[in-house]
């Protein structure tokens, strides 16, 4: 089983170097992608996680040959992107940041549409409906389908060719909490059936729930990727709240045994702990009885905001582009996972 | 094959493409309505008085043809005399002529149908641009000039078929009024051959337009791009460069203007008086043929042709 998986994995995206500057008419220049990596697995279901205006977008727009890259190689399937895009097309299904419907068609024939254009039986668009829960709305117009429903229907077409490899840029956006369980549940389906799923979010939670791995990306730079709970041991500290009545003091006595201590207001945060048993006794010893005792385990949350220094501080608003450089004024390369699949 | 059927869906289906064929077979419509109103069949009495008429008209040609002869009267005037035979027609009011009036009514034909491509066509793809759809086909077909080749390719199908469709019930229509209420008047093998023709040249130049339409929309990327620059070009340079030019006596004027090799294209010919200027007329006037016209219109929309698709090729996509 382990072998066969092993042969199973081969890549299915391959991004390297991927550089994008947009220039404005103005002759500003923004830099969108600064020399991005990325690699997804076949059966991978992958995160791919970062703030607003980060370059998700624009990556998945570049791999799908809808913006020029200015350097960088990148493949599907294989195929070198965007040259020899049209001989895989077919096995790839794609939907890029909110798509757009042409409003008078009704949710039906728009993807008949798209079926005549691919070549794909039409008991295919009846399947899809079914399956993104428009089965019973599909004839009224995508101009009176909620965004929710703009963006089921965008999935479907996504769907409409079987793709092996799916690729979803933001695919919980304006979805209800409803839609969010079935967009998760639709994509532990795909995975189960064995197709590749790239999925772009800025919704952590979500991600750590739906992804098996997950490549976090910083102003058009990979921070960090690799499978999910490797990527979260990674950042596991070894942490723990501890609440006590005389917490500042309580803090000393631990300070005082060499473990780095966070002191706040009613609790103080405890690091580098091998066993927790290990507080109690000392602060029991020392007539100090501890009321909480909690390991800090980190979430995809904390890691991401951490990586990309997004996470807000009191009294400053951040901007969308004060999200960290890496390898510029933050170096974070030491923390960098390097996603070696095992 | 599939995209071709696609891509005829989506054109039909358009709001504003319906839109504009119901414009389209309204404005001919009320022509032929206005037509039928305004038509009868000559009575007897106005026979009559055509025909005396006619009578009186050649014994006057005939007094001044043999002034010519002798030697008395302009050049210029005597040329034109045995070009001029009076006929009936010439002196029967209020009635219909086919022969007579069914070049100018093809004209007035033309450019409406010319109309109706551009816009059909710079909304076409100017909608599929903004709309995203664009995107969405390519996601489905990564081949760019494939695409909108074969847009173009469609809708330029699209716009003749309804060309042709529009000619044909135009004429024919005008053809049976003239037979129930007016008069087919002298249509001989070169009338239907010059007719034809100019139907030839009326589908082409309507074929320009929708290309044209097409291609400028997609450079612009919205629909209104095209209207801008055909509206942007009419005011700045059919009348403020007219208006510079004819301030500075710059010879010539008309040479530069693209209204002037559309009517050389649709009229075969059309002849200028470049004056203040001594001599004949000859000497003062200039003229372009159709020929003229093919080149220059043709060479403009190759040109805004081949810049649209470049652009297309390389451009990136919202
Ligand atoms: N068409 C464009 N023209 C100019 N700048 C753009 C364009 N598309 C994206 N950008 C810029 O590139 C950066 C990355 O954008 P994007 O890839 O959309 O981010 P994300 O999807 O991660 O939110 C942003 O700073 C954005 O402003
Ligand atoms: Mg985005």
């Amino acid at each position: 089983m382990l072998t066969v998986r092993f042969l199973a994995m081969s890549a299915v995206i391959e991004i390297d170097g991927l550089r994008k500057t947009f220039r404005t008419l103005r002759g500003g220049a923004r830099v969108a992608l600064d020399g991005f990596d990325m690699t997804v697995e076949a059966g991978q279901v992958h995160g791919f996680l970062g703030p607003n205006g980060s370059g998700k977008t624009t990556t998945l727009r570049a791999l799908l040959g809808l913006v020029h890259a200015d350097a960088g190689r990148m493949a599907v399937l294989g195929r070198q992107a965007p040259a020899e895009l049209p001989a895989v097309a077919g096995r790839v299904g794609a939907i890029v940041e909110s798509p757009q419907f042409f409003g008078n068609f009704t949710g039906r024939r728009t993807l008949r549409l798209l079926a005549t254009a691919g070549g794909v039986p039409h008991e295919r668009v009846e399947e899809v409906l079914d399956q993104v829960g428009l089965r019973d709305r599909g004839d009224e117009r995508v101009k009176g389908y909620s965004l929710g429903m703009k963006q089921r229907l965008a999935v479907a077409s996504a769907l409409l060719k079987q793709p092996e490899l799916l690729i979803l840029d933001e695919p919980a956006n304006g979805l209800d909490p409803a839609g969010i369980r079935e967009m998760r549940d639709l994509m532990r389906d795909l995975a189960a059936a064995n197709v590749t799923v790239l999925v772009s979010s800025h919704i952590l939670a979500e991600i750590q729930l739906i992804c098996d791995h997950v490549t976090i990306i910083s102003r058009g730079r990979r921070v960090l990727s690799g499978p999910v709970s490797e990527v979260l041991s990674g950042f596991d500290k070894g942490e723990y709240r501890v609440r006590v009545a005389e917490h500042e003091r309580a803090a000393e006595v631990i300070r005082g045994a060499g473990l780095p201590v966070t002191v706040h207001d009613d609790h103080f945060v405890v690091g580098d702990l091998a066993d927790p048993a290990w507080v109690s006794e000392t602060l029991g010893g020392q007539g100090m009885w501890i009321r909480e005792l909690t390991p800090l385990t980190p979430d995809l949350e904390s890691v991401f905001l951490q990586l990309t220094g997004t996470e807000p501080e009191p009294g400053t608003h951040k901007q969308v582009d004060d999200a960290v450089r890496p390898g510029a004024e933050h170096d974070l390369s030491v923390t960098v996972v390097e996603g070696e699949a095992k | 094959m599939n995209l071709v059927r696609a891509e005829l869906s989506r054109l039909l289906a358009r709001r504003f493409t319906q839109l504009m064929l119901i414009l389209l077979v309204g404005s001919f419509v009320v022509t032929i309505a206005t037509m039928v109103g305004s038509s009868h069949r000559p009575t007897a009495a106005e026979w009559e008085r055509a025909e005396i008429q006619v009578v009186q008209e050649e014994s006057r040609q005939e007094q001044m043809r043999e002034l010519c002869e002798s030697g008395q009267g302009t050049t210029d005037f005597c040329q034109t005399l045995s070009e001029r035979k009076p006929r009936l027609e010439d002196y029967l009011f209020g009635v219909f002529v086919f022969e007579r009036e069914i070049g100018n009514l093809v004209y007035f034909m033309v450019a409406f149908v010319a109309l109706f491509g551009f816009l059909v066509a710079a909304s076409f793809v100017g909608a599929e641009l903004n709309s995203g759809g664009m995107t969405n086909l390519l996601l489905w077909r990564p081949q760019r000039l494939t695409v909108l080749g074969t847009k173009l390719g469609t809708l330029l199908a699209s716009v003749l078929a309804v060309a042709v469709v529009a000619t044909v019930g135009y004429i024919a229509s005008f053809w049976v009024i003239a037979q129930v209420n007016g008069l087919p008047g002298d249509v001989d093998a070169e009338f239907w051959g010059d007719l034809a023709m100019l139907v030839v040249r009326g589908l082409l130049l309507v074929l320009g337009a929708a290309a044209l339409g097409f291609c400028l929309a997609t450079l612009g990327r919205h629909t209104a791009a095209a209207m801008g620059v055909v509206a942007g070009y009419a005011i700045v340079w059919e009348v403020g460069a007219r208006i510079v030019m004819e301030v500075v006596e710059a010879g010539r004027t008309e040479t530069y203007m693209l209204s002037t090799y559309l009517g050389a294209w649709m009229g075969g010919r059309v002849t200028f008086y470049d004056g203040p200027c001594i001599g004949s007329f000859e000497d003062c006037s200039y003229s372009l043929t159709w020929a003229h016209g093919l080149i220059v219109l043709t060479a403009l929309v190759a040109v805004v042709a081949v810049a649209a698709f470049a652009n297309f090729r390389r451009r990136d996509l919202a």
